[in-house]
């Protein structure tokens, strides 16, 4: 068991290290499509806490990642804050805005609770449409500063590149410690039977607004660099689609672990830019590969592979040798 | 007085096609216990299919209609057989993300064989009629109304009062228990998407005239059926019927009188009014959840 841990931390920071070299070799345009890639990784991460862990299927994330965006924005730019404050700003405030609304929205269980947030996810992209002295409407945010700290300003590709990286290292990390802590274990009780978690003394709702409001953090911090990454907002980004698109990340993946948002995430951000011939075809390959995927694993590339490690397994233990 | 019985027409005529759509959302919600995430997508193919008969081959728009609909009907089973079927053992949430794999193919397969320029396809009844109040609608408002009512009328027949009706409902029910009686449980879930993808493609054929038809209608359609859905009752057929209408009127009227641009807007604002003071919808649904 310890040698199975110690592996796969080593398989990880084998990984990180791969990650880190990367921008090495590349230009500006594929180091801007990995900082897109890992943003939206923060976003499927938030999906894996609610889904994965909390068995809570929600559409509103796209919403979510886009209020902590506009929230950054309209920090720095309208309050003139610095974007650092504006960065923690927006992910407490994108948290308190989850968690609050969570208690409305729990109140409704499982396929309501998912109709519900469909619903957050219209009304929050037509507020983002339409609410122009806030969004600027559909013309958007323009001239968002670069992320700077400390006087240092972040405006290659390349530093930012590994400041979010960073921010996703220290995010799979927290993950990894709520998996093991005992919020997470009542999540995951919660997930698994919300009656027999009531009856051990969980408080569903309590721990389901807690569960939406860290999701709300992860989108925040999301929704924060993006806004400093890209320097413009416009409410095409926000979008239900883009919200599916997470889900479908993350049952690319595999829901069992934050190493299945990664798979899945950087499977799909980085496949279209590896087949640019195929562009006219690829939202057809996608759909008929996201079809075969389920048909043929659908817990995910991860527990297909987890099935297929523990076939092998048992094979060699009671394989003739072992016997 | 003219204007409002107008706006009160159009608003119940689309009503009713959302309707139309929700009806067969609800129909394979029974059947299979799972949303399906493609069912605005049948509304655009089979939009096209019409656009195809009618305009390509230059057939009837009647005729077009028909054969659309028996197209449809081929579709819903291939995309059960594909979609569904090897799935209905996993999870929900698989089968909903093979739903939606399916909604892009549909989306993007529609693109390569028609092109995203938007298309039409003739009215079933042209002339303009005359209304009671002062008012005058375009005639194909008063045809969808008649064309809905007669499905809608077909699928309660169907349902209620014929033997494939029955064994399609004892499926819905308990598809174990069904098929310990002997009913051919993949043939009967196997009618049901037909018949939900056959009356979703008529209603993007009917609305074809009024909105151009294009490949991305059908998740705008979805969400606003889906929204009916939910404020009529959650599987429920007549709440789906009921709920279709509201979501009409509340789109024509909200764009007429509060604000166009946010008519999708405040149809969620009602769903979610409605599913926070009575989560059953208006009409309780006949499957309750499971504890």
């Amino acid at each position: 068991m310890k040698n199975k841990k110690k592996s796969s931390i080593i398989v990880l920071l084998t990984a990180l290290a791969v990650f880190a070299l990367a921008p090495l070799g590349m230009g500006n345009y594929m180091l801007r499509v990995l900082n897109v890639a890992l943003i939206t990784y923060l976003c499927v991460l938030s999906v894996y806490v609610l889904l994965g862990m909390c068995g809570q299927n929600s559409f509103a994330q796209a919403g979510l990642w886009g209020v902590g965006a506009y929230m950054a924005a309209n920090l720095v730019l309208r309050a003139g804050f610095p974007p650092v404050i504006a960065l923690f700003a927006a992910t407490a405030g994108t948290a308190l805005f989850a968690f609050v609304l969570g208690f409305a929205f729990f109140r409704l269980r499982q396929y309501y609770f998912t109709f519900a947030s469909v619903g957050l996810m219209t009304i929050l992209n037509g507020l983002f449409m339409n609410w122009e002295p806030v969004t600027g409407g559909a013309l958007g945010m323009q001239n968002i500063p670069k992320f700077s700290v400390f006087g240092i300003m972040l405006e290659s590709e390349k530093a930012n590149f590994y400041f979010i990286l960073i921010i996703c290292v220290l995010t799979f990390v927290v993950m990894r410690i709520l998996f093991y802590s005992s919020i997470g274990r009542s999540f995951m009780a919660i997930r698994d039977n919300e009656i027999a978690a009531n009856c051990m003394g969980v408080n569903s709702l309590l721990t389901k607004s807690i569960a939406f409001g860290i999701s709300g953090a992860l989108c925040g911090i999301a929704g924060a660099l993006y806004a400093f990454l890209s320097g413009y907002l416009s409410y095409q980004t926000f979008t239900y689609q883009q919200s599916t698109m997470y889900l479908i990340m993350i049952m690319l993946g595999g829901t069992i672990s934050p190493v299945g948002a990664i798979i899945g995430t950087m499977i799909i951000s980085l496949l279209q830019e590896f087949v640019r011939p195929l562009a006219n075809y690829m939202q057809l390959i996608y759909g008929a590969g996201i079809m075969i995927l389920m048909v043929v694993q659908p817990e995910g590339i991860l527990g297909g592979g987890k099935a297929l490690y523990e076939t092998l397994h048992k094979r060699k233990r009671t394989g003739p040798d072992a016997a | 007085m003219g204007q409002i019985m107008q706006l009160f027409v159009s608003g119940l005529s689309t009503g009713v096609v959302y309707g139309l759509i929700a009806m067969g959302m609800v129909l394979i919600f029974r059947a299979v216990g799972v949303m399906n995430f493609a069912q605005g997508e049948f509304l655009m193919f089979g939009g096209y299919l019409c656009y195809t008969f009618n305009q390509l081959l230059g057939w009837n728009i009647m005729i077009s209609l028909i054969l659309a609909s028996v197209g449809m009907g081929v579709v819903g089973v291939l995309f059960m057989r594909a979609a569904y079927w090897p799935l209905r053992k996993a999870q929900a949430r698989a089968i909903i993300v093979s739903a939606m794999g399916a909604s892009m193919v549909f989306k993007e397969g529609s693109r390569l064989i028609w092109g995203s320029i938007p298309v039409k396809v003739d009215r079933v009844l042209e002339a303009p009629v005359k209304l009671a109040g002062g008012g005058i609608i375009q005639g194909q408002y008063l045809a969808i109304m008649i064309v809905a009512a007669i499905l809608m009328l077909f699928v309660y027949l169907l349902l209620e009062k014929t033997f494939v009706g029955h064994v399609m409902q004892a499926t819905a029910q308990d598809q174990y228990m069904a098929s310990m009686v002997g009913v051919p449980v993949i043939f009967s879930i196997a009618m049901t998407f037909a018949l939900s993808a056959m009356i979703t493609g008529i209603g993007g054929g009917l609305l074809a005239p009024l909105f151009f038809l294009n490949n991305t209608m059908g998740a705008t359609a979805g969400a606003k059926a889906f929204a009916a859905i939910v404020i009529g009752g959650f599987g429920s057929v007549q709440g789906a019927v009921l709920g279709g209408l509201i979501v009409g009127l509340v789109e024509v009227f909200g764009g007429a009188y509060i604000s166009t641009t946010y008519q999708l807007v405040l149809i969620y604002i009602v769903l979610i009014i409605v599913l926070m003071v009575r989560p059953q919808g208006i009409f309780s649904s006949k499957i309750q959840e499971k504890a």
